[in-house]
């Protein structure tokens, strides 16, 4: 209960203000140009559809998974350097209650950000395979992934202190974790590659998505996947435990 | 003696007639099919290709692809064909005497203009690669302006979101009045 207030809090402050639109109004116009780019450029049209559809989840993935991070650096580090954490802390709502609140909003902002994508979702993958269960499978890894990347970076928030340094290793954490996209299909075949993606949440994501949606495989070629990424669900809760336990001023 | 002779000779004619008619039919036979295409792009195609082993003994491990080459003036080059979606290879383990395999390559057709598709089969008992004859094929472009019914989203959604955006400005900024 006391977690949905400062839940509320948040929402109000980072998610309904001008600025929290200005990233919604953002999010709407790069999935205006990806879907028209798609389905009228030359090439990039003749995509199978389930393809274009398998890219924008990819992209709306990688785009919850950013916002989650800059929410989770700015949980506690922003708060210090705004000089309100002193008195949420004192506040009688425990540490661990305010973080779950924190994470609440960020997967509320996950919630809007799927719910901007979805005419964007139907319209690439109109006449396309996999649709409805390709969406599902996007809002539940999309909720998880942005579980474990907003409680990471809330954890390390809360641990070091500092806005910047925190944004900073979570946009390196991004990087990396964002490794797929960036390398080649021939790099990622490598011994390398495979092991990344293997222990990446977010490549083993990406891979569902493909096997889901591309090549229509049923839920037990994704079960081990899945399971992956929920045991990286209970490890960054954890480490929000942990790090939050241990917050001072 | 004459006898014996033309006998002789008679034998070697035949021999060097079932020599030549031996090399002059190769071992492999490969054939595509259609022999010409008209499509537009975003098509979906199937080219068949059929290779035939003339020869008495089994062809093993014959490996079968499919190429295509631009013939638009101007713009001649082999193409990739990684986005055309094509299966581009095809190991066959073994096609037995005077028997014939069957391979079909599905493609995509990604752009305009006149290209020729061939299939050539490798056999490492062959001294020379075999490639069918050429198919013809021509791809007319296709211009969509508002595919899926995109534009109403893709123009809608952003303005939507950007009315709230002022209605949350305005309303904030009255509040703080």
């Amino acid at each position: 209960m006391k977690s949905a207030y400062i839940m509320q809090k948040e929402i109000r402050e980072s998610i309904l203000t001008p600025k929290g639109f200005l990233w919604y109004i953002l999010t709407s116009i790069i999935l205006s140009v990806l879907s028209y780019l798609f389905l009228t450029n030359s090439e990039l049209s003749l995509l199978d559809q389930g393809e274009m559809l398998y890219l924008i989840m990819n992209f709306i993935t990688a785009l919850g998974v950013l916002i989650g991070l800059v929410f989770g650096a700015d949980a506690f580090a922003g708060e210090m350097e705004r000089g309100t954490l002193e008195a949420l802390l004192i506040s009688p709502v425990n540490k661990m209650e305010i973080a779950l609140g924190k994470l609440g909003a960020a997967l509320t902002n996950w919630g809007i950000i799927l719910a901007i994508s979805l005419p964007y979702l139907f319209v690439v993958g109109k006449r396309g395979q996999n649709l409805f269960i390709g969406i599902g499978y996007l809002a539940v890894l999309g909720t998880l992934l942005t579980i474990i990347f907003s409680a990471f970076s809330m954890g390390l928030s809360a641990r070091i202190k500092s806005m910047k340094n925190s944004l900073i290793i979570s946009f390196f954490l991004f990087l990396l974790v964002g490794s797929p996209i960036f390398l080649s299909t021939a790099l990622r075949m490598t011994w390398f590659g495979k092991f990344l993606d293997l222990i990446n949440p977010f490549a083993d994501a990406i891979n569902t998505f493909d096997s889901v949606v591309i090549d229509s495989q049923n839920f037990s070629y994704q079960a081990w996947r899945i399971a992956i990424i929920c045991g990286y669900t209970l490890l960054s809760l954890w480490f929000l435990k942990r790090s939050v336990s241990k917050l001072e001023m | 003696m004459k006898r014996a002779t033309v006998f002789l000779l008679m034998i070697l004619l035949a021999i060097a007639v079932s020599y030549t008619s031996a090399s002059a039919i190769s071992r492999i036979t490969v054939s595509i099919n259609p022999p010409s295409i008209q499509a537009n792009m975003g098509d979906k195609i199937i080219y068949a290709g059929t290779i035939t082993n003339n020869s008495d003994k089994a062809a093993d491990n014959v490996i079968a692809y499919i190429s295509l080459a631009n013939v638009t003036q101007g713009k001649e080059s082999p193409m990739d064909l990684e986005d055309w979606s094509a299966n581009k290879a095809i190991k066959v383990d073994t096609i037995p005497p005077h028997g014939t395999y069957e391979g079909k390559w599905p493609m995509r057709l990604i752009d305009s203009g006149s290209y020729v598709a061939y299939i050539t089969a490798v056999d490492k008992n062959d001294n020379a690669p075999i490639s069918s004859t050429l198919s013809h094929l021509e791809i007319q472009r296709v211009i969509r302006l508002n595919p899926n019914n995109v534009l109403p989203i893709a123009l809608g959604e952003p303005i939507l979101i950007g009315t709230v955006f002022l209605f949350i400005s305005i309303k904030r900024r009255r509040k703080n009045k």
